[in-house]
């Protein structure tokens, strides 16, 4: 019923479709109503005018119609606070199903007024955006549940100023979708074998096997940077390693043979993570996409999860 | 507000505690002394007891108790100031469960009955001020909780600005709603006759009333405050003819006077008005009680009010408000000179078993007069009561609490004291000798206030006098008190103009001018009633406009007062720097046919494109961007940019 409810009224209030950013709000979609303070401050300033009218009680009249046009002054305030707005884009990183998704969402205003206290609220969710002069990035937490493309809710910023009698808001639905990986399998079973090659110590990677060094990229990791060298030429310099094929990690769709279809890619999304940790190259093969080649770093799981992200959903056989 | 009532931060909470104390300030300074001071000392009590964790709701139950007992104690019976007690009483409580944000605002709610209340039973400069205080305070606190609720997170330069700034948003939106609330005050139609009563007083505050005992008068004669404000139109009697006539009293119960039980509507008494006429308006200050006064003698009853059997005047409704009376009066030739049976006897009634030395007194004067039909006796008699007090009288205030004989004691042991007195025993000596003789109450003389040119009665101004009928001429004004000879005045409040302190009158001025605001308060704002609003009209032409015109007038006014607010509100979106608004305003001229700036163009490249496109205007155009480059990028005279935003506005393509 509620609910019911909620849809009826998101469908009378704009806007009705999702659009594309930068938004300006305008007066026509930002909606004012009083909040229950304010219904209950209205319903005391209707008691005192009648009684003051009654009595003639006109200093009584006075103080009571003083209020109520403060009152309807911080309507109107309200309204303004949110009118002029810009949303000027949404970001927010990957994260895993599950997992509270961060968004961030530049606002601007096309004005120099004071805005204070506006909020930005998805579901149970509020985040307080504090404005200044250039605009401000507020980051809201949004709940993910499943992998995929997550096309992006329709988001509420709102305010009680000045005086809490009224609360006016606006809602925003970004055109947008943000990548949401699978979600980890907690428990799985240990990387597969490497793909070629055996017997020799996982460790090798010290001294004998050194290729050259590089300069640091963003994303390597911090124990193959080579501390001394680095030190001798004042900048970060890493190791690079022969490539040893027996570390090379063949991530098959095949090599889940016999799980649920979304086990299959939980498993593999979990064996990217463990790879990546340990820093061992690995490579994925998936049905009906393009094979991804060996890699490793931020970019290359990225890419892994993405396509297992992507993965359609399962059809009935 | 969420479900969860969070709770209010300690700062937010003493912003709301005191914005609560101050509205609960002006109610305490209208109650009883003892009782103000009891619900202030406990609302500080409850306050610092209450401050970590509240009260035990047994606690609580018992200090509402004790809060109702009190104002039980002190205003006994069911009335207006007893209610408002209590509501005092309770605001001094409600601190002790004041916790979350929702807690905070329905106190502060609340609390803006204090000086609502405060003004049912005073509506003063004071009280106004205060309320006007607690308004703002009001505001402020629910600012602050506002805030709260948005997150105390977003409040990054709160520590850097300093509360003025807040206040200074208050006080801007009360001036914003100031139109919209005058327009509401003046044109919103007013209620001709109320809807329910105003319900008394279980205290009366002092004042004349329709008795009068001996002595009991003394907190009234000591009240500056004023009782009516008199502007005459035309003739002005002097000073010493100022008698305002009021309840006029009959009974006399060996203590106290009363009123007739059963003098309401009666028919103006058969009058000859002498030559005089004063014509005058008369604004009452509000008493609670339906008595009014009226120069003596008031030729008719003006609407609204009605005769009494002693020709005094009794609004039909008791006096709450401020009120505005139009009057005639006159100085009679002869007043009642028929007196009906029956009210001659009551002049003459005596209670049996008081007084006996006057009454003996009065017996044996007028054996030794005699009796004669025109009344040639009676008026000797009056002559030798008024020789007696001029021979053996003083006046002074120090008088002690009356006995049982008060009369004798004043006549034959005392034989000083002040009106009240006086009038009494007059009247009992009169009445002893077969004179029959009433009691009137009001006000003697007056105060002129030499800004705005009227007359105000003082409280302090209230007197007794008497009426003694005499055949052919009727009732004849006495006023034995004014028969004291003048060396044996003591101890008074008399020549006492208002404002001097001993010698010093350095303070008149400021009373003038402060009364004449006052009474312009009272006219402008406290005594606009239904018809007031109604003759407001008239002058606009608009007079018979109607319950529904006047809807309609007033919905437009508002109207117009909302698009004001709009609109001021709506500014702060507009370019500040005149310069950059006039030039933004002339590429906006320019966009309208085509030719806006882009983006990316600079002024001067902007202008030259434009001149190239369009001749005629444009060879000013690039002029006017070559200087608007210079005003904005090079230092130049204020005069220069002020010329170059006149040419600016000046400017059509």
């Amino acid at each position: 019923m509620r609910a019911a409810l909620r849809s009826r009224m998101q469908a009378l209030t704009r806007p009705r479709a999702p659009e594309s950013l930068p938004v300006r709000l305008d007066r026509r979609r930002v909606y004012v109503l009083p909040t229950a303070t304010g219904l209950f401050f209205a319903l005391l300033l209707g008691t005192m005018g009648l009684g003051a009218l009654n009595y003639n009680n006109n200093p009584a009249l006075l103080l009571a119609l003083l209020l109520a046009g403060a009152a309807q002054a911080s309507l109107l305030f309200a309204h303004l606070q949110l009118s002029g707005v810009r949303i000027e884009a949404v970001a927010a990183e990957p994260v895993a199903a599950g997992e509270p998704l961060s968004l961030r969402i530049a606002l601007g205003a096309g004005d120099a007024r004071q805005r204070r206290g506006l909020q930005l609220r998805h579901g149970d969710e509020v985040v307080h955006a504090s404005f200044d002069a250039s605009g401000t990035t507020a980051e809201l937490r949004l709940p993910t549940s499943r992998r995929g493309l997550m096309p992006l809710p329709r988001l509420e910023l709102r305010t009680v100023q000045p005086l809490g009698l009224a609360r006016a808001w606006a809602y925003v639905w970004p055109a947008q979708a943000t990548l949401v990986y699978p979600a980890a399998e907690p428990h799985a079973p240990p990387l597969p074998a490497a793909s070629t090659g055996e017997g020799r110590a996982r460790d090798a990677r010290a001294g004998d096997d050194l290729h050259h060094l590089r300069g640091y990229r963003a994303g390597d990791a911090p124990r193959t940077i080579a501390w001394k060298a680095s030190a001798r030429r004042d900048s970060l310099l890493v190791r690079e390693y022969e490539q040893h094929r027996r570390d090379h990690l063949q991530l098959d769709w095949s090599a889940t043979e016999g799980l649920a279809y979304e086990q299959r890619i939980r498993r593999l999304a979990r064996w990217v993570d463990d790879a990546e940790r340990e820093g061992r190259r690995y490579a994925l093969r998936l049905p009906g996409t393009a094979p991804i080649a060996l890699g490793l770093g931020p970019l290359h799981r990225h890419q892994c999860l993405r396509a297992l992200a992507m993965m359609p959903a399962e059809t009935p056989a | 507000m969420t479900a969860t009532a969070p709770h209010m931060p300690a700062a937010s909470r003493r912003h709301v505690l005191a914005a609560a104390a101050i509205c609960l300030l002006p109610l305490l300074l209208q109650l009883p002394l003892a009782l103000g001071l009891g619900f202030g000392a406990s609302a500080l009590l409850v306050t610092a007891a209450a401050w970590r964790r509240p009260l035990p709701a047994l606690l609580r139950i018992l200090l509402g108790i004790t809060a109702i007992i009190a104002v039980a104690a002190t205003m006994p019976g069911i009335g207006r100031d007893s209610a408002c007690g209590l509501l005092a009483g309770m605001l001094a409580l409600k601190p002790s469960e004041t916790f979350s944000l929702r807690d905070g605002r329905s106190l502060l709610g609340f609390a803006l009955f204090a000086p609502f209340a405060t003004f049912l039973l005073d509506q003063g400069p004071l009280s106004l001020a205060l309320a006007l205080l607690a308004v703002v305070a009001v505001l402020s606190a629910l600012r602050r909780l506002a805030g709260d609720e948005s997150g105390g997170s977003n409040r990054p330069q709160a520590s850097a600005r300093p509360g003025w700034q807040d206040l200074g948003e208050i006080v801007r939106l009360l001036g914003l709603g100031l139109p919209l609330a005058l327009a509401a005050f003046w044109l919103f139609p007013r209620l001709p006759t109320p809807l329910w009563g105003l319900p008394d007083r279980a205290v009366a505050k002092p004042g004349l009333s329709d008795t009068m005992t001996p002595g009991g008068w003394l907190d009234l004669m000591s009240d500056d405050s004023p009782a009516a404000r008199v502007q005459f139109f035309g003739a002005t009697p002097a000073r010493a003819e100022m008698y305002w006539r009021g309840p006029v009293l009959w009974d006399f119960d060996g203590a106290t006077w009363h009123q007739l039980r059963w003098d309401a509507g009666a028919d103006a008494a058969e009058m000859q008005p002498g030559d005089v006429r004063y014509d005058y308006q008369l604004d009452m200050e509000p008493t609670e009680g339906r008595e009014l006064v009226a120069l003596d003698l008031p030729l008719q009853a003006p609407p609204g009010s009605m005769f009494t059997l002693g020709h005094s005047l009794r609004a039909e409704r008791s006096l709450d408000n401020v009120t505005r009376w139009r009057l005639q009066s006159a100085p009679p030739s002869a007043f009642q000179p028929a007196l009906p049976p029956a009210l001659r006897m009551r002049a003459l009634l005596l209670p049996r078993g008081f007084n006996p030395r006057t009454v003996a007194m009065g017996r044996a004067w007028r054996r030794e007069a005699g009796h004669d039909a025109d009344g040639r006796a009676d008026a000797a008699l009056v002559g030798r009561a008024l020789a007696m007090i001029r021979r053996d009288f003083a006046y002074t205030l120090d008088v002690p609490l009356a006995g049982r004989n008060e009369v004798d004691d004043f006549l034959f042991e005392r034989r000083q004291g002040y009106c009240e007195h006086f009038s009494s025993a007059f009247a009992v000596l009169m009445r002893a000798a077969g004179i029959p003789t009433r009691v009137v109450t009001g006000y003697a003389g007056g105060y002129r206030n030499p800004i705005g040119d009227y007359w105000v009665v003082l409280n302090s101004d209230a007197h007794a006098w008497n009426e003694v009928w005499l055949p052919r001429r009727g009732w004849v004004r006495v006023d034995p008190t004014a028969a004291v000879a003048p060396e044996r005045v003591f101890d008074t409040l008399a020549d006492r103009r208002p404002g001097r302190i001993g010698a010093f009158d350095g303070l008149v001025g400021i009373f003038d001018a402060s009364d004449w605001l006052r009474r312009g308060w009272n006219d402008f704002v406290l005594g606009f009633n239904a018809q007031r609003q109604q003759r407001m009209l008239d002058p606009l032409g608009l007079a018979g406009i109607g319950g529904r015109g006047l809807v309609l007038l007033f919905a437009l006014v508002a109207g117009l007062a909302m698009g004001w607010m709009a609109w001021w509100l709506a500014r702060g979106e507009r370019e500040r720097d005149p310069l950059l608004r006039a030039w933004h305003r002339l590429g906006e001229r320019y966009a309208r046919i085509g030719r806006a700036r882009d983006a990316h163009e600079p002024a001067q490249a902007w202008a030259d494109r434009v001149a190239a496109d369009v001749p005629r205007a444009g060879i000013d155009l690039r002029t006017l961007g070559r200087r608007f480059s210079a005003a904005r990028y090079a230092r130049v005279e204020p005069a220069v940019v002020r010329a170059l935003v006149r040419d600016l506005s000046a400017h059509r393509p």
